[in-house]
């Protein structure tokens, strides 16, 4: 019965339960400085990444594509602008999400992501839709048009905008943070709308260039410096989530002691 | 490259205003994702010093109130 004692006495003294090894990363990803101490070794790396990947989809698109048979030089914006559309949604999965994990699991770092997420996500939708309104200068004739696809990413923008509101119309941390992430969680109705809106309506916005289910409707060598500046732009949504992850930590954490010992630490060295 | 001439990339036959336009704003807006955290960064550490500072200041007056007081005490 030696094995039952030594249970009992694990259990007692309080030492750490050994009860799902497997679920550790879970728990480590839910302390804000296992997670501040991590993303610093990161970042310098996944900065770097994401430079070079930018930088090679960039000159591979503007400089060294073809251009489009209908639309000429102007295409090339698309090289900016579907990358940013595709992250401003796929960053709106990822707020709503950390806002779903931060509910269910009153996981605070998830709440910490969330409101992360939310100007990134914001700045992105921005950029698709300026480079959208510009590239529909020369191919459409007007900057703006009230078309399905554009309306609903200007709804997304707005979403955006009301997840960061949120966070300030609470004097409690707690309360903004579930206002916030219900918020978040009831926009993604709003995500397959923006997708099918160039299938259910008549659109003047061209219909998706890339599909999960099927080849792409475009040549290999227009194609190939997009892929790369869509991974471009997922690495660098990383680095700018880290970023904007690691000061909501400071903020939240700046009376805890291992916050205080990372800066006299930093004010000794 | 595609284009013959650095002219002719600057141009795009004439959808060069269209293209530079959305990338210089593009990168503007990504530039200021990732430098304004750091900017707020350091601000927020050096709050969290001063408030170090602030504290340490306190304990050291509190520290010699009292040894002035026993000093008294003993006279």
């Amino acid at each position: 019965m030696s094995w039952l004692s030594d249970k009992f006495s694990s259990t007692l003294s309080g030492g750490p339960s050994k009860e799902s090894p497997s679920w550790q990363w879970f728990y480590r990803l839910g302390s804000p400085r296992w997670f501040y101490q991590r993303s610093g070794q990161w970042l310098p790396w996944l900065s770097l990444v994401a430079l070079l990947v930018l930088a090679t989809g960039l000159v591979w698109g503007l400089a060294f594509a073809p251009e489009d048979a209908k639309q000429g030089n102007s295409f090339r914006i698309i090289y900016i602008h579907v990358p940013a559309a595709f992250l401003a949604q796929s960053g709106y999965f990822i707020m709503a999400i950390a806002g779903a994990i931060g509910l269910i699991w009153k996981m605070k770092m998830s709440y910490m992501v969330m409101k992360a997420a939310a100007p990134i996500g914001a700045v992105l939708t921005f950029i698709a839709l300026f480079t959208g309104a510009v590239w529909g200068k020369p191919t459409w004739g007007a900057y703006w048009v009230w078309d399905a696809r554009i309306t609903s990413m200007l709804i997304l923008l707005f979403l955006y905008a009301g997840v960061m509101a949120l966070q300030y119309a609470y004097h409690s941390v707690d309360a903004a943070s579930r206002a916030s992430a219900i918020l978040a969680l009831v926009g993604t109705v709003n995500i397959p709308i923006i997708n099918k809106s160039v299938d259910w309506w008549y659109t003047l916005h061209q219909p998706a260039t890339i599909k999960l289910t099927s080849a792409p409707s475009m040549h290999m060598d227009m194609f190939m410096p997009l892929l790369v500046m869509i991974v471009g732009f997922y690495l660098f949504y990383a680095v700018a989530l880290i970023l904007h992850t690691r000061n909501e930590i400071l903020r939240r954490e700046r009376k805890t002691s291992w916050v205080r010992e990372l800066v006299t630490a930093k004010a000794g060295g | 490259m595609y284009f013959e001439s650095f002219e002719a990339l600057l141009n795009m036959s004439g959808h060069g205003v269209y293209v530079w336009s959305s990338l210089a704003v593009t990168l503007a807006a990504m530039l200021w994702l990732v430098i304004a955290p750091l900017f707020k960064q350091r601000a927020l550490l050096q709050e969290v010093n001063r408030d170090i500072q602030r504290q340490q200041d306190r304990e050291l007056a509190a520290k010699t109130a009292s040894l002035s007081d026993s000093h008294e005490e003993s006279n």
